[in-house]
């Protein structure tokens, strides 16, 4: 035994293991649950069972470390995963809750297109531009010629008119709001039927209804819709009966011939998304020509 | 090594030791989803200072203690970790690497061979479930920690087998060289 080579001894001692390993699984699966092995091993667990509960207190605070550690790292992860979701869901909310102004405003506008004539076209198009002055209040949309929209067009908004088309492109046009200087809109007061003129009240939030007959009693609170006149060539660019907004106070100077009305407009101007373009309003089309109350 | 009754104490402490703290204290430990395991580096860590023979006994006696505590079927780990102790022994013997950085590969090689054999060797034996891709994660992560944990007990496991260590060069001189007083250090 003691004259074989170091390698055959090597060969033979691992020769030895893997066969007991083998032996040793071969018996512990042939073996039922009660055969010797098994009960070997139940011993052996019983006999390390002591060392292993020392070990384990030991080890314990290392333990709690190393698991403290984990956890910070994991509460970062997860910290990091959550800021992550949290931005996500701001933007959907974001978007939602734009998505729903959007579909207010376009609920709105159309139940306002609802007083249009049964016949009447109209195109919806985004404002895209705002005009940033008080003076040139204009917006510019997303619909031009290609789209059918001309100059003089009346635009409504959700609430309510408005203005008209004064530029257009091939692809956008600008709009003058009823706030513009430039804007003069025949209107007549509901339900009495007093028409008069709005006009803009410059560096104000309203709009004055002028030319009204003093001997008419207007109250507070009545609507003000465009009148749409019409007497022989002349006609109004807007379509009768599209709301305005309401009387909120009456000035009676004793010294004027008519009485001004002023009137809250129906229709955000400042926070408009969506308009509509009124492109026919039934009876004929609406085209270019000279600006007309 | 020498093969003193000293060093077969160290040796089985050395297991003792190994397996009592791996399966009662860093089995407990959860990185990245995982566990290091001691046991392989312990097995490669003696086959790189002791040779094929030596790690094949303690790869042995390691896996049998293992499945003893833990209830496994006996004979799978011992089986294994036999095997990866020859492999590690047998690396030293005939190539004789040294290396400052020679844990890392030879703890990963250990852990690799230990990880995937008993893989291999419990699907032969009784797994028949679904197994989860999400074990060759398992699997790659102890791999890596083994082998960053192998910078720190192979020295250790050198330093607690030194004195029963051959020819180490960092092995201090068990006597010094004596001489006549006044002419010490002259090598007379």
């Amino acid at each position: 035994m003691f004259s074989r080579s170091p390698v055959q001894r090597r060969r033979a001692v691992l020769a030895v293991l893997l066969a007991v390993s083998l032996v040793l699984l071969t018996v512990y699966f042939s073996e039922p649950v009660g055969g010797g092995l098994h009960a070997i091993q139940r011993g052996a667990g019983d006999a390390l069972s002591p060392l292993e509960t020392g070990a384990s207190r030991a080890f314990k605070p290392f333990g709690d470390l190393v698991g403290w550690v984990g956890d910070v790292t994991d509460a970062k992860k997860e910290n990091k995963q959550l800021k992550s979701e949290v931005k996500n869901l701001r933007g959907q909310l974001a978007q939602l809750a734009t998505d729903k102004h959007e579909a207010e405003q376009l609920r709105a506008l159309t139940q306002v297109s609802a007083n249009l004539p049964a016949n009447a076209k109209t195109v919806t198009a985004r404002v895209i531009a705002h005009s940033p002055t008080v003076w040139y209040q204009t917006i510019q949309i997303d619909k031009g010629r290609s789209d059918g929209v001309r100059v003089n067009q009346p635009v409504i908004t959700a609430g309510g008119l408005a203005g008209r088309v004064i530029a257009t492109t091939n692809g956008n046009a600008r709009v003058a709001l009823i706030t513009d200087a430039s804007s003069a809109v025949s209107a007549e007061i509901m339900p009495k039927g007093v028409s008069g003129i709005i006009k803009p009240e410059i560096g104000g939030k309203d709009l004055i209804l002028d030319f009204i007959p003093k001997n008419s009693h207007v109250r507070r609170g009545e609507i003000v819709v465009t009148s749409g006149f019409r007497s022989g060539e002349l006609q109004s660019l807007f379509p009768r009966g599209i709301p305005i907004g309401q009387v909120g106070s009456v000035n009676q100077d004793q010294l004027e011939v008519y009485q001004r009305v002023r009137v809250r407009a129906y229709a955000d101007l400042r926070n408009m998304d969506f308009v509509q373009v009124v492109t026919s309003n039934g009876s004929q089309q609406v085209t270019a020509g000279a600006p007309r109350p | 090594m020498t093969p003193t009754p000293a060093t077969f104490a160290r040796l089985a402490a050395l297991v003792l030791f190994g397996v009592v703290l791996q399966v009662a204290g860093v089995a407990t430990i959860h990185i990245f989803g995982t566990q290091p395991d001691l046991v392989p580096l312990i097995v490669g860590a003696v086959g790189l200072l002791g040779g094929s023979m030596y790690a094949a006994v303690v790869g042995f006696s390691c896996g049998l203690l293992i499945d003893l505590a833990l209830g496994q079927p006996l004979g799978a780990s011992s089986l294994v970790l036999t095997a990866v102790g020859y492999a590690v022994g047998r690396y030293q013997e005939v190539r004789d690497p040294a290396h400052g950085l020679l844990p890392i590969p030879i703890g990963a090689a250990a852990t690799a061979g230990y990880v995937v054999g008993f893989a291999a060797l419990s699907f032969m034996l009784e797994v028949r479930g679904p197994v989860s891709a999400s074990v060759i994660r398992e699997m790659i992560i102890t791999i890596l920690l083994n082998a960053l944990l192998a910078l720190l007990i192979f020295p250790l496991i050198r330093r607690f087998m030194r004195a029963s260590l051959v020819g180490d060069p960092r092995r201090r001189p068990a006597n010094a060289p004596t001489g006549p007083l006044g002419l010490r250090g002259l090598e007379i």
